[in-house]
């Protein structure tokens, strides 16, 4: 993982200087050049933050607007934020609880709403285009290879969407974003040897699940994970 | 190589494959087992594949010129921060009509000052018809009955205390209405016609 290397480190420092930067414009007043170089944490942590929000909300909107609202939230509560814990963690957590809270509203208001796949008949799993980029067509690879990736990616997504929350979480920050168990511990507030279990976890039931979408994998390992479950 | 087999040559399994992955470190058994190494490099594939994928799928949802859109919104909404909140009219529909559009505000000045005009004028005109009323009704056949009736009353002597003549009760009024004024304006107070007169003159 490289959550060691050198360049995450450099970038970490740099993370750290602008945040100390943006407190003192801000304790001064000078709002202006605070926001100036805050867009510079914006600009090198968007990418992973949209990354983090749409694994957490499986909708581009949705994870828009919680990374908009958790920069906004980081840049009001900056005065907040120690040293202790690095840039990128302090914020993400605070993305992470943007997410979780979104989830809990939308559970609370499909609760009360009939969607829309099931009022027209359609399956709960069945591949929805959740975004304008999902029709634009690309240069590169076929159509048959697009539809044969756009397949894959939507049954890792199912899978992903049927394990349990707290695996899931730990499972994208250690595999999407990189993040060492120490820090994903840091993030979810989890303790670092739970963290590895979860993990353990959501590999195994990712496998058993990705496996059995295929239809293709093999008896005796299926009957493997069958024993190693009960 | 069936689960069985695998298990009774010691060989790993999935679920090793996963605490190895989770756990990280090694496995004694990896370094003697070339069968158990490959199954586990595919393993890795597999799951570094996945990240991959979910990367890749994120990376689709959020183009660079939707980065950017996020980016300029977020700038927007950090400068509304500094800013003072707006305050709104409300309700909208409790608004005075005077602060419409300029011809709205025109016609109700309009409007306004030709009511004042016309209900200053009529007051007037209502003041004169009626002082004009009293003269006529002075002149007419009933009022010289009157009059003979109130001459009468002189002759005969009997004059209640208590109720004036009309003549003492205009000239009082004329005296009471004159104006106080100096000398200099003496000539235009005499220019000036008096109720007086008119009782006088009808006469």
């Amino acid at each position: 993982m490289a959550g060691t290397s050198a360049t995450l480190t450099a970038a970490r420092e740099a993370d750290a200087a602008a945040a100390r930067t943006v407190k003192a414009f801000q304790a001064d007043g000078q709002h202006a050049d605070a926001r100036e170089r805050f867009a510079e944490l914006v600009a090198r942590h968007q990418r992973r933050a949209s990354r983090i929000a749409y694994h957490y909300l499986r909708d581009a909107a949705d994870a828009d607007e919680a990374v908009q609202d958790a920069f906004v939230k980081a840049y009001s509560h900056l005065s907040t934020f120690r040293e202790e814990l690095p840039f990128d963690v302090w914020f993400t957590r605070i993305l992470i609880n943007g997410c979780l809270d979104r989830i809990k509203a939308r559970t609370r208001r499909e609760r009360w709403l009939v969607p829309m796949g099931r009022a027209t008949g359609q399956s709960e799993h069945a591949p929805v285009e959740r975004d304008l980029t999902d029709r634009v067509a690309t240069s590169g690879p076929s159509p048959e290879e697009s539809l044969l990736a756009r397949e894959r990616r939507q049954q890792i997504a199912d899978a992903l969407a049927r394990l349990p929350e707290r695996q899931r979480a730990v499972f994208v920050l250690s595999h999407v974003e990189g993040c060492t168990s120490r820090e994903v511990s840091a993030l979810t507030g989890l303790n670092e040897s739970t963290v590895r279990v979860h993990l353990f976890r959501a590999i195994r039931k990712l496998r058993t699940l990705l496996a059995a979408d295929r239809g293709a994998a093999a008896p005796a390992e299926l009957k493997g994970k069958r024993r190693v479950t009960s | 190589m069936s689960l069985l087999e695998r298990i009774g040559r010691g060989h790993l399994t999935d679920r090793d494959f996963a605490h190895l992955w989770a756990v990280g470190g090694g496995h004694p058994h990896l370094d003697g087992c070339a069968d158990c190494r490959a199954r586990f490099e595919a393993f890795d594939q597999w799951v570094l594949g996945i990240g991959e994928e979910m990367r890749t799928e994120a990376d689709a949802a959020f183009p660079m010129d939707r980065l950017a859109a996020q980016q300029a919104q977020i700038a927007r909404r950090l400068e509304a921060i500094a800013q003072p909140a707006r305050v709104l009219a409300f309700p909208k529909a409790a608004r005075a009509v005077i602060s419409g559009h300029s011809h709205v505000r025109r016609w109700v000045t309009v409007a306004a000052a030709a009511g004042l005009i016309a209900g200053v004028g009529l007051g007037q005109m209502l003041d004169t018809y009626r002082s004009l009323d009293r003269s006529a009704r002075a002149n007419a056949p009933g009022a010289h009955f009157t009059a003979g009736v109130s001459s009468a009353r002189a002759n005969t002597g009997i004059r209640p205390a208590s109720l004036p003549t009309e003549d003492d009760f205009i000239s009082d009024a004329d005296a009471f209405s004159r104006p106080r004024v100096g000398s200099a304006l003496l000539p235009l107070e005499d220019m000036t016609p008096h109720a007086g007169d008119l009782v006088d003159r009808s006469r």
